[in-house]
């Protein structure tokens, strides 16, 4: 998913870049013409705003920027206590990956994993019976 | 405003609203920063540069609102329990699965702008 987001913030870069470079020559441009007319006739220049298709080449440059942008965002996490912990049963780490597709690095673990491992819940005799198997075999 | 109490019985991970709330000033900084060079490109100034601004940035908003809060918070979940007991909490949309509240998220964009003020 990181190279769409990339690849879209690229574009726009490169559009933006395109739509500034238009208005600057625009400008040169209207500045050239007018010292041109200003040295024939000496009347005031009329100045002349930006050309439409400049103006629209901007937006949508900003558009898709921020499109890639919001799509490189990393993804977001519930903040409420049983979500969050529900998410984590119900996916474990598959709910907390990254862009890049892996896990991110803050990612805490189950926080209700230490009930499974309290002492009062182990099953001792089904242990005792794994252990009697293993002896047997060896 | 939720009470002590309420924070008890149901508890909020902090660890959640940083790392959201962190993702969602990020992309307002760095969209803000391209809000700029896009009013200078227009040559927008003063009253219209500013509406463009909050005009952009309510955008982004809406962008993230769609790419990522809503596919998460509209499908089975919320049509099943009509968003009452679900931890989608009141907000509308389900924003506050997210965010502490929605004023945080629609409105952060500009308001991360007045830095100091708030």
């Amino acid at each position: 998913m990181t190279w769409i987001s990339k690849t879209i913030t690229v574009f726009g870069g490169l559009l933006l870049a395109h739509a500034c470079y238009s208005a600057q020559e625009h400008a040169a441009l209207q500045s050239f013409k007018a010292a041109a007319t200003s040295t024939l006739t000496s009347s005031t220049p009329v100045a002349s705003s930006l050309p439409v298709d400049i103006a629209i080449e901007t937006i949508v440059a900003t558009l898709v920027t921020v499109l890639g942008l919001v799509l490189g965002t990393r993804p977001l996490r519930p903040i409420q206590w049983r979500v969050w912990a529900g998410k984590i049963e119900r996916e474990g780490e598959e709910g907390f990956l990254g862009n890049n597709g892996e896990v991110e690095k803050d990612y805490m673990g189950n926080p209700f994993s230490y009930l499974e491992s309290r002492p009062s819940f182990v099953d001792i005799r089904k242990q005792r019976k794994e252990f009697a198997d293993f002896v047997v075999k060896q | 405003m939720l009470s002590e109490k309420d924070y008890q019985i149901s508890p909020i991970v902090q660890e959640s609203v940083m790392h959201n709330s962190k993702s969602l000033q990020n992309l307002q900084s760095l969209s803000a920063s391209l809000f700029g060079i896009s009013a200078g490109i227009l040559g927008l100034e003063s009253y219209s540069g500013f509406l463009f601004y909050i005009f952009f940035s309510f955008l982004t908003s809406l962008l993230m609102y769609i790419i990522r809060v809503a596919p998460s918070t509209f499908p089975k979940e919320y049509k099943d329990n009509k968003g009452t007991d679900n931890g989608l909490g009141s907000g509308v949309g389900g924003v506050n699965k997210y965010f502490r509240g929605g004023f945080e998220f629609w409105a952060g964009g500009i308001m991360n702008g007045f830095a100091g003020l708030c």
